[in-house]
């Protein structure tokens, strides 16, 4: 709990200033602590008379935390595909197993999973566990969760990485659920703290607008889920060995109280704009669905994806799944095309990562442009148009 | 079919901003909301109810602040409110909010169904339905798009994934998170908003709900932040200039790395 030394205290208030969280008021030149603590020591190291200090209670978990090594990343397979993340978590997971002197296991779960677990040990994993089973061949939520969490009990990996998919922020919460585990969402960087060990698991929070490091100091394993996109994976070695495991599981285990009747797969293509290198994203200045066409016709030339803003997939011009921003998807592409996108906080908590960030926009003055690398100020109806051609032009030369 | 609903109090993400410089939160202004998910599965809820009878109940963990929200849904047809309030709560992370809330839908009875947004827009963690679910021993199906059928021992869903939407059937009880597709939410009637001023919430402390002390607010959760900062800023922005014709020559010029 959040200590307050009120003899040493002087009232000077700088605490209450230096909370993120609004969750300190002065009450007679004395701080009082509000509800929406997190306990996250800001106002401990502003106070220049340290009179706040912050006392962890010891969790009667601390003494089994060394019996937990290794590092685990479950590898996404569904229906006869490896999600790009997956290789991505390998090289980060290998970054992390090297600091910390330990194994690289993937996890494979699924059906019919072929040689991808040859995949996964030429991508830097030291090992595969691999439940291959046919009634693991659609995702379900229970079936899968139970197969995880006993592959984790029978094996206590200090850490468990999976992608932030659909798939994995689904299941990942559950299984950390029943392993009284910490879980760290979404997060944009992992790294292990010299002095102890522990895994430092970084994440924006509030659409983007303030970054939290989080650590799980009593409890294990240590789980994140990572966005797509975010880290590097390695590249293939085929030289690489590691050891296959064929894990049997119990019928029980891979029974699903849930039935999935049907996989619809969308009609447009690519519709996983998370995974895109490249996006062509529209917003309300493309004015219309015939003015979209001009967005599709941009991505066509640029062998990119289509996204677009909330007000888009209001009007109807294009479905949810391409929805970036707060209530839709969080993307990271290399490069993206911002057209007719004002840029609403919504809008750039869920694009603000990109790599490079380009926006066309009729009005000068539009926040898009304190995000944009590159911007410029015209008609979109003239410029994309223009612009398709010369990349043509440029393609064809 | 009886339907809790579990909701969050956020703020307003438009208006949360830390301070670069300063390392503080930009707070004038910031209003709190229902997390916009939320009020997808409330109007879920009343929808179902509407077609199927039955009653729904809204559920939140928050400061007593939170009534506002909860006043809220009644407005927009929930039928009950129940908010669970105790400062022993502060700190939860998502597993703690997971076991406190499993403990409120205890003590209320348990549900046939259970609705929760698909995240909240503060914290978007996701975490929350799926490990009330697993504490609750429910099966659970995220991101749910539509509602096809619902009928008194199971139900019938579309859970959208990144590659399209899977039709899932599960057995009741069960709990669904919701993704905005899913409808469009309604404005509170003047009615509703009658009975919303007249309504008695219900007020739920940890010793009401049984909760072991050990597992709740801060010394409950497994997480802790270690540290909170700005996030770096982009660099300059580079404006083109010259005739539009020569600013998309140097557009694609910039482009064609990525080509």
């Amino acid at each position: 709990m959040l200590k307050i030394n009120e003899e040493v205290c002087i009232g000077c208030g700088i605490c209450e200033s230096s909370c993120p969280f609004a969750a300190i008021e002065m009450v007679n030149e004395l701080p009082v602590i509000g509800d929406t603590c997190t306990l996250c020591g800001a106002c401990v190291e502003s106070c220049s008379v340290e009179a706040m200090s912050i006392e962890v209670a010891e969790s009667s978990g601390v003494a089994d935390i060394s019996d937990w090594q290794g590092i685990f990343v479950y590898c996404e397979y569904r229906a006869g595909v490896l999600a790009p993340v997956s290789l991505e978590l390998l090289g980060i997971g290998r970054k992390l197993a090297d600091s910390r002197g330990v194994k690289l296991s993937a996890i494979l779960i699924g059906s019919d999973t072929g040689d991808a677990a040859d995949t996964l040990i030429g991508h830097g994993a030291d090992a595969v566990h691999r439940v291959d089973s046919p009634e693991l061949a659609s995702f379900s939520e229970d079936s899968y969760t139970k197969v995880l969490t006993k592959l984790i009990q029978d094996n206590k990996p200090e850490i468990v990485l999976a992608g932030a998919t659909a798939i994995g922020r689904s299941f990942i919460p559950a299984v950390a659920t029943t392993l009284n585990a910490g879980l760290t969402a979404d997060c944009t960087k992992l790294e292990i703290r010299e002095e102890d060990g522990a895994l430092l698991q970084t994440r924006p929070a509030f659409g983007g607008n303030i970054m939290a490091t989080i650590v799980c100091p009593a409890h294990r394993p240590q789980m994140s889920t990572v966005r797509p996109k975010v880290m590097k994976a390695l590249e293939f070695d085929a030289s690489r060995s590691g050891e296959i495991i064929d894990v049997e599981i119990a019928a029980e285990l891979s029974t699903s109280r849930i039935k999935v009747l049907e996989s619809v797969v969308s009609e447009e293509s690519n519709v996983n704009i998370q995974e895109a290198e490249i996006l062509v994203s529209g917003g309300r200045g493309i004015e219309s669905e015939k003015g979209f066409e001009l967005i599709r016709n941009l991505a066509e030339a640029m062998d990119a994806n289509v996204s677009a803003s909330r007000a888009v997939v209001d009007a109807g011009w294009i479905t949810y799944p391409h929805q970036v921003g707060q209530t839709g998807k969080t993307v990271a592409p290399k490069l993206y095309v911002a057209c007719g996108i004002s840029g609403a906080v919504q809008h750039v908590a869920g694009m603000q990562s990109s790599e490079t960030i380009v926006a066309i926009n009729r009005d000068e003055n539009a926040p898009i442009f304190d995000v944009a690398d590159y911007g410029l100020v015209g008609d979109i109806q003239e410029i994309i148009p223009k612009l398709i051609r010369k990349l043509e032009e440029k393609r064809g030369a | 079919m009886k339907i809790i609903v579990c909701v969050k109090q956020v703020p307003d993400a438009k208006d949360v901003r830390l301070d670069p410089v300063t390392n503080t939160l930009a707070r004038e202004g910031v209003e709190s909301i229902m997390n916009p998910y939320d009020q997808h599965a409330l109007e879920e809820a009343v929808r179902l109810k509407e077609a199927h009878g039955g009653e729904v109940i809204v559920l939140t963990m928050g400061p007593p602040q939170a009534e506002e929200i909860l006043r809220l849904a009644i407005s927009c047809g929930a039928d009950s409110a129940v908010l669970v309030s105790d400062r022993a709560f502060a700190g939860a992370d998502t597993w703690a909010t997971a076991y406190t809330l499993e403990k409120a839908v205890k003590s209320l009875g348990g549900a046939d169904l259970v609705l929760c947004g698909k995240q909240a827009i503060d914290g978007d963690t996701a975490q929350v339905g799926p490990g009330l679910a697993m504490r609750m021993d429910i099966p659970f199906v995220t991101c749910v798009q539509k509602v096809r059928e619902a009928g008194d021992s199971s139900i019938v869903v579309e859970r959208m994934m990144d590659d399209g939407y899977d039709v899932v059937e599960a057995p009741l009880p069960a709990l669904l998170t919701v993704v905005k597709d899913i409808n469009e939410p309604r404005v509170p009637s003047l009615k509703g908003k009658m009975r919303a001023k007249k309504v008695q919430i219900q007020v739920l402390t940890a010793d009401d709900i049984n909760a072991d002390p050990a597992c709740i607010g801060l010394p409950g959760s497994p997480t802790q932040v270690a540290n909170v900062f700005p996030p770096q800023a982009r660099g300059e922005r580079s404006i083109l200039t010259g005739t539009l014709d020569e600013q998309i020559d140097q557009l694609v010029d910039k482009l064609t790395p990525y080509l």
